[in-house]
């Protein structure tokens, strides 16, 4: 009963995102809502690994870049459908994942940080000069998953993409695993004492990440119908699906929903209005955010309900906890 | 045998671009290594570094090294506000929101630039741009040799500033333990302010010893950002001194390794040795004795 | 303090704000960009908003931030001076023309939200865009998706004109032109035995390197080397040098200006004497790279294919250079004569079609025939696939100024071969 009463509010949630196109006909709305649920999905994806298990990869590029250079050169070469690429995306960026994380998670903190950047570069690098099989900057054509004027089907596919991806988060709040990373993410020394495998869940919860992602990058190579390495494997995009997670709220369910709504319409208002100064406003943001509410727009939300409410078992902390390594305390 | 002739020439052109390198890894190194503070905005730092310089030399037509002058105290001072205003508020936070932070200062910064100055390409001549040094087969562009000169000075002079003098102590000592340096007198907190800003002038003065040799472009910084890590990995985290021979490691590294890659692939050889660094001897190349 | 700080970055935003819309009309303040007040984006005040009856609107889609700004900023100027020509002039089917500006920050992912924003919230006849080839080709398959006429103006990707749009015309020449305009003169002037070929891994530079290979290929030279590098980072001498090793008579570059810069003055530092230099437009073809503060005696001697020069002989094209050069204290690059004439094309095919109606203008923009004194980028005249036959040119460097030398029927002088050895030069 509980169960069912804990899950209306997603259900009607999902439903209300899935009944926008009855209500938005104008296509240039709807390609807002898409590219809206595009981030969500990634912010989301992002989320499993930034947020709940707090290992900070700006290196997610490297599965939206595999993601949408399955698809694309599956139907390039082979002629295959863009579905059976879809398909392709998500199961090379598995063992990907499970190869990046191999490496990377036996680094920590920042070195983390700068070891998912580094491979993800790399792997830019690579796809560029690899010009034989990728075209390199020439980039390549993309056929798309829904041909014809409506923009509904393309709507739909990656409201579906977002909602398992939320859902996926919803589920992990839930459930042992979500536990588990939480539990990694605050001391993952102590985590391991209780016989919590952390390698085993982390690079689990990458490769959940790495399939969502590949399969949104999939889908925008299609939805873009063109792709190039610097629009699909670059830094900023590592670091815009990190950022729609962190100001909406690293490890909380809805976060990435909240963050992509604010950027993509900030972005678009701003694009309007102020032209040359929104990406300086975006920088100023991300600051802002981090000094003032680290736990981002819904952690914060949270946070101020838990103070006047009951403690309640922490499951999504904030971010404001001190330092894992070195000795440094407060002064002065 | 082709690859013979041509070392002598790409070790010096390495050894060249490596003495900017040094400077480079250097300011990180005391912000990173000794400070414990992941800056990622570093390269728009040295960004930063390089636009003063190309205002001073093409505005008041102040030569670019002696804009050095007023480029380093300036990011020196504009280092120990933002230290005062944004860093040391998530100094004892979570690596996780420094990096964040320096992240959103690093965007805000680049478009700043960027609203300021456009997105152009720019670059400055100078009346010895075009002189260069011949020995035998090998070239030197001057101003790569009086960049080199004065990186490898201040390099070296701040290395014995900071083993010999009072600060250097105190440096040394709130890096080893903020609290014990605190209680035998050190203004810990002024030593991080000092600490982040020499930190800001160093990739100031890389960026103005790179102006005359290399080109300005707002996100030229992010050529260097991630390379900075490189070389302060490679120099073992909290050596000042790893941290300049890791620079010019990495430089010499690239004019070499590009021999054999190609030059589209140069940069990947830094990121490589980066992963291979920390994976297999995570103290670096050079001990991890703290500067 | 912590208020203090809050006020602070509030503040810091709020300038930077007023910044952004300060400096928004005139554009850059870039070296010796001074003066000019006009530059107003939408035509003459007082034409009111989107609904009014006076005015035509047209979309317009270019990158005004981002990394590609300075070369958006290029293509607003253009559209800015011939905007302002054709309203004096009485504007279009007696009603003022207005540009309706969609920035896509260089990204494509903006670039289709832009068209799709035009397509369907405003009723503009026509859209004209982007810059780059990655926004521009996602951007046509937008505008054809909408059944809008897209005109190109700049973006020089082949496929763009390739996917079978009925839509999509494009002014601009693309790079396999370039690629062809360098084999042909190479071909016909110098007959050299190989050629080494050195690009910027970007879009233009990649697909362009790859059409001068296959030309150079079927014309018989030997392609000896055929090195990318990776974009601004700028030190080239090891790369030159190994070229230098192989000895090629022809070095071809497709870079972009600074990269043509360094690389000229790096090849006289290590003593590089191929027969010919010879750049596939952009860097080597902007006004930039002759100057002093370019590549200044460097770029001496060396050739480029190009789309336009400020001497050239299409009617305008002086006038167009000496207005660009005042108002905005640059010489006009090509990008800039491009969006100048786009929008003199818009004027004919409005005035041929004869209403605002999608379709007729798509067919009047079929039926295009612009004789060369039409626009100041020569004459327009589309194929079946909506490509514009436009001559290339090859233009030499001869005592510090760009020389048309080929081909024959355009040159205004002789091409002066093979280039002297740096060792000879003064």
């Amino acid at each position: 009963m509980t169960r069912w009463r804990e899950a209306a509010i997603p259900l009607a949630l999902a439903a209300a995102v899935l009944a926008v196109p009855l209500v938005v006909k104008n296509p240039y709305h709807l390609n807002v809502a898409i590219l809206v649920l595009v981030w969500t999905t990634l912010g989301a994806a992002w989320n499993i690994v930034g947020g709940y298990a707090g290992q900070l990869s700006l290196g997610h590029a490297a599965f939206f870049g595999i993601g949408a250079y399955s698809l694309a050169l599956t139907a390039h070469y082979w002629g295959w459908s863009p579905w059976a690429g879809m398909a392709m995306a998500v199961a090379v960026s598995v063992p990907l994942a499970a190869a990046i994380g191999a490496i990377t998670f036996r680094l920590r903190g920042p070195y983390f940080v700068l070891g998912t950047l580094a491979l993800a570069e790399v792997l830019r690098l690579v796809v560029l000069a690899w010009r034989d099989l990728t075209y390199g900057a020439a980039g390549i054509m993309v056929p798309e998953i829904f041909p014809g004027l409506s923009r509904a089907p393309y709507y739909y596919f990656i409201a579906l993409a977002a909602i398992a991806a939320v859902g996926t988060t919803w589920w992990m709040e839930r459930s042992g695993f979500g536990y588990y990373l939480t539990a990694i993410r605050e001391d993952q020394e102590t985590a391991e004492s209780i016989g919590v495998n952390a390698a085993w869940y982390k690079n689990l919860a990458l490769m959940i990440s790495a399939a969502f992602t590949a399969l949104t990058g999939a889908f925008y190579a299609s939805h873009l119908m063109f792709i190039e390495p610097d629009i699909v494997l670059s830094e900023p995009v590592s670091v815009q699906m990190a950022v729609v997670a962190i100001i909406g709220g690293r490890g909380t369910v809805l976060g990435p929903l909240v963050g992509a709504l604010l950027l993509v319409l900030a972005s678009e208002i701003f694009r309007a209005q102020f032209q040359q100064a929104h990406l300086l406003i975006y920088g100023l943001l991300l600051m802002l955010t981090i000094l003032f509410m680290p736990g981002g727009v819904l952690g914060e939300i949270q946070h101020r309900l838990r103070l006047r409410a009951a403690p309640r078992p922490v499951i999504g902390t904030t971010f404001s906890s001190s330092h894992e390594s070195s000795g440094q305390r407060e002064v002065g | 045998m082709e690859f013979l002739a041509q070392l002598p020439q790409n070790l010096v052109s390495g050894l060249l671009l490596g003495g900017m390198y040094a400077l480079i890894g250097a300011g990180l190194a005391l912000v990173f290594g000794v400070m414990d503070i992941v800056n990622m905005a570093h390269g728009a730092f040295i960004m930063v570094g390089m636009y003063t310089t190309f205002v001073l030399c093409t505005r008041l037509r102040l030569d670019p090294y002696l804009g050095l002058l007023v480029t380093a105290p300036l990011l020196f001072g504009v280092g120990m506000l933002l230290h005062r205003l944004l860093i040391e508020r998530v100094a004892h936070a979570s690596h996780m929101n420094q990096i964040l932070l320096t992240l959103g200062l690093s965007v805000a910064l680049v478009n700043l630039v960027q609203l300021i100055f456009t997105a152009n390409y720019q670059q400055i001549r100078t009346s010895y741009s075009d002189a260069v040094i011949r020995l035998g087969s090998i070239t030197m562009n001057v101003p790569y040799v009086i960049s080199f000169a004065l990186a490898t000075g201040i390099t070296l002079g701040l290395y014995y500033w900071l083993m010999h003098s009072e600060f250097g102590r105190a440096l040394r000592a709130t890096a080893q333990d903020p609290m014990a340096a605190q209680l035998m007198g050190v203004n810990v907190r002024r030593v991080q302010s000092v600490a982040f800003g020499l930190g800001m002038a160093l990739a100031g003065a890389a960026g103005a010893l790179l102006t005359p040799v290399y080109y300005l472009y707002p996100t030229v910084g992010a050529n260097f950002g991630l390379k900075s890590f490189t070389m302060v990995v490679l120099g073992g985290m909290g050596s000042v001194v790893g941290a300049a021979l890791g620079g010019v490691t990495l430089a010499l590294a690239e004019s070499v390794g590009q021999m054999l890659v190609g030059h589209e692939l140069k940069d990947a050889i830094g990121f490589v040795v980066f992963l291979l660094v920390l994976l297999f001897k995570p103290a670096g190349l050079f001990g991890g004795q703290r500067a | 303090m912590r208020r203090a700080l809050a006020r602070l970055l509030a503040g810091a935003l709020a300038l930077a704000l007023m910044a952004g819309c300060s400096s928004q009309p005139t554009g850059s303040p870039g070296p010796g960009g001074s003066g000019s007040q006009s530059g107003a984006s939408t035509g003459p005040s007082g034409s009111g908003g989107s609904g009014s009856e006076d005015v035509i609107e047209i979309g317009v889609v270019t990158s005004l931030t981002g990394h590609e700004a300075n070369f958006g900023e290029a293509q607003k100027r253009g559209y800015e001076i011939a905007l302002e020509e054709i309203n004096a002039a009485g504007g279009v089917l007696g009603k003022q023309l207005k540009l309706l500006w969609e920035d896509d920050a260089s990204k494509p992912e903006n670039a289709i939200a832009a068209v799709e924003k035009l397509a369907t919230q405003t009723k503009v006849p026509l859209i004209i865009g982007a810059y780059s080839s990655a926004a521009t080709l996602p951007a046509a398959q937008t505008a054809t998706r909408y059944q809008v006429p897209f005109i190109v103006p700049t973006a020089a990707a082949d496929n763009i004109t390739q996917f079978g749009s009925k839509y999509v015309f494009r002014i601009n020449s693309p790079s396999s032109q370039y690629a062809r305009a360098v084999v042909d003169f190479l071909k016909e002037e110098v007959k050299p035995r190989t050629i080494a070929i050195v690009f910027e891994n970007t879009n233009f530079g990649t697909s362009t390197a790859k059409a001068i290979q296959e030309h150079a290929q079927a014309a018989g030279f030997e392609v000896v080397a055929y090195e990318a590098y990776a974009k601004g980072a700028p030190d080239f001498k090891p790369m030159l040098n190994s070229l230098k090793a192989k000895n090629p008579d022809v070095v071809a570059f497709v870079s972009y200006l600074l990269d043509a810069t360094l690389l000229m003055r790096q090849s006289r530092e290590i003593d590089f004497n191929p027969k010919v230099y010879i750049g596939a437009g952009a860097g080597f073809s902007t006004p930039e790279f002759i100057r002093e503060e370019g590549a200044g005696k460097d770029a001496e001697y060396t050739f480029s294919a190009t789309l336009w020069t400020t001497d050239v002989k299409w009617k305008g094209a002086a006038e167009f250079a000496r207005k660009f050069q005042e108002r905005y204290g640059v010489e006009p690059a090509y990008h800039s004569a491009e969006t100048h004439a786009a929008l003199y094309l818009v004027k004919n095919v409005l005035e041929r079609a004869g209403s605002l109606d999608r379709q007729a203008v798509r067919d009047a923009l079929a039926a295009t025939d612009m004789g060369p004194d039409e626009t100041i980028f020569g004459p327009i005249k589309f194929d079946e696939s909506g490509q514009n036959a436009h001559p290339m040119l090859v233009t030499q460097v001869q005592n510090g100024q760009y020389v048309t030398v080929w081909p024959r029927e355009y040159a205004s002088a002789a091409p002066i071969l093979p280039t002297p050895p740096w060792s000879e030069r003064k």
